[in-house]
């Protein structure tokens, strides 16, 4: 099998896995939505407040709980299936864009569902011509936030506190894509130019790339 | 005298030398004698990217390599790193909080990049203490340490990249924006905070290699004990 052919297997694999499990849809996205019901609460449900404030708690809680897509069960290969995989002599960076591109499908599907769920919630009040550069700095936001995941998510393999330690790992290096992503749309509301929020995301989104794949060897050695 | 405590003791003469001079120097007009807080701010952090540059270099050697010595490196270079970024991070507050009138803005994103950078080294150290394997310990850190080195770019070109409170550098090709004295009093504690964290990494360099020897030593207690031979023994 070729490079991608294996990429792609592993990512219709992947798929697979989550379409039982059911993590992200019954679990991760549930929990994210009742925590955009928690900040209203906390704030005596001041409407001209909320909607301010709407796509910062987006972007907050979609980088918090973007992690736990990230870092979700169907994610975490057992040594017996990473010993499988290394004997088949599936490449190590076919396995890292594999687990990438799953990540990447889900994670687009949970934003966008946090997104619908924020508008429908606070009301927002969004610049006009949003949804197209809303669209783009969402979906290389997801991209970058999967790759970090996948990243940490192999470097702390097999720990005991595998979810806090990958978090903690994961926060403050996601910080360029909260920062791109959020003020893509802060420019268009200020009618700047959202090419070097854009830009941004995509260096740090090729960045990220190329790291997982000129690493996936050492990483497949380090979590087994 | 051991190399770590030669290094120590010349990093030591060089603080105290560039604390002299920092105290001495002419102050600016504005900012008082909170200037002088920037002769241990600035180094502070030159040494922190400084530590964490070489933490990503040893990293990288260490996956090419596998060789112990430059994991023991990239380890102690990382905790420097976090001493003196914790002291960046101090002492730029108390000038926040004397000059901007507040220990924290949010409008400066120098401050804020600087934290989170803080945050991913102390992660760094958390995953080396999660993984007990010496081995797997050393090849996850490299792996994060490679990494995580890209916070240090953007902590340095913030104040370039952003809208930003925080002045831009003072020290560019084309000179330097204090007068000579100041500049004098801050190039020496730039290489007094150098050689202080050559020795302080060397010293934590030296206690990692102690840390192995006696983890790898198998050798009983009791067999420094030798059992008595009846001949020796007169009354049996």
């Amino acid at each position: 099998m070729r490079f991608w052919e294996q990429a792609l297997e592993i990512a219709r694999i992947d798929l697979r896995v989550e379409r039982r499990l059911g993590d992200v849809l019954r679990i991760v996205l549930p929990f994210a939505v009742v925590s955009l019901l928690v900040f209203p609460l906390a704030m005596s449900i001041d409407l001209t407040t909320v909607s301010q404030i709407g796509p910062a708690v987006f972007w907050a809680l979609g980088i918090l709980f973007g992690m736990q897509v990230a870092l979700r069960h169907a994610a975490n290969d057992r040594p017996e299936r990473r010993d499988l995989y290394a004997l088949l002599g599936v490449d190590p960076a076919a396995r890292f864009v594999g687990r990438s591109l799953s990540g990447s499908v889900l994670m687009l599907g949970f934003l966008l569902a946090l997104l619908l769920a924020m508008i429908a919630l606070y009301s927002p009040r969004l610049p006009e011509g949003w949804l197209g550069p809303g669209l783009y700095a969402l979906l290389l936001a997801g991209i970058g936030l999967t790759e970090l995941g996948t990243l940490a998510g192999e470097v702390t393999a097999g720990l005991r506190n595998r979810t806090a330690l990958a978090s903690l790992i994961v926060a403050p290096l996601a910080i360029p894509l909260v920062i791109g992503g959020s003020q893509t749309l802060e420019s268009l509301a200020r009618d700047t130019s959202i090419l070097p929020w854009l830009l941004l995301l995509v260096a740090t989104d090729l960045a990220l790339a190329v790291a997982g794949v000129a690493l996936a060897r050492p990483l497949e050695e380090a979590s087994r | 005298m051991k190399r770590a405590q030669i290094l120590m003791a010349i990093a030591a003469a060089a603080t105290v030398a560039g604390l002299y001079l920092a105290f001495t120097s002419p102050t600016d007009r504005l900012q008082g004698e909170f200037t002088r807080i920037l002769n241990i701010h600035a180094p502070s952090m030159w040494v922190a990217f400084l530590a964490f540059g070489v933490t990503a270099f040893a990293s990288i050697m260490w996956l090419v390599r596998k060789t112990p010595r430059w994991d023991r490196l990239a380890e102690a270079s990382v905790e420097s790193g976090v001493l003196f970024t914790a002291t960046g991070l101090f002492t730029g507050m108390v000038w926040g909080q004397a000059v901007w009138g507040r220990a924290w803005d949010w409008g400066d994103p120098r401050m804020a990049s600087t934290a989170v950078m803080f945050f991913v080294y102390l992660g760094y150290l958390a995953l080396r203490r999660a993984t007990p394997d010496q081995e797997m310990r050393a090849r996850r850190s490299a792996i994060l340490g490679a990494i995580a080195v890209i916070q240090v770019p953007l902590v340095y070109f913030s104040v370039n990249l952003f809208r930003s409170l925080h002045q831009t550098q003072s020290i560019r090709p084309d000179g330097a924006t204090m007068p000579r004295e100041m500049l004098v009093a801050l190039l020496v504690n730039f290489l007094a905070f150098t050689l202080l964290y050559i020795a302080l990494t060397s010293a934590r360099v030296e206690v990692a290699v102690a840390e192995e020897r006696v983890a790898t030593d198998t050798s009983l207690a009791g067999d420094a004990v030798k059992p008595p031979r009846l001949s020796e023994v007169k009354d049996v």
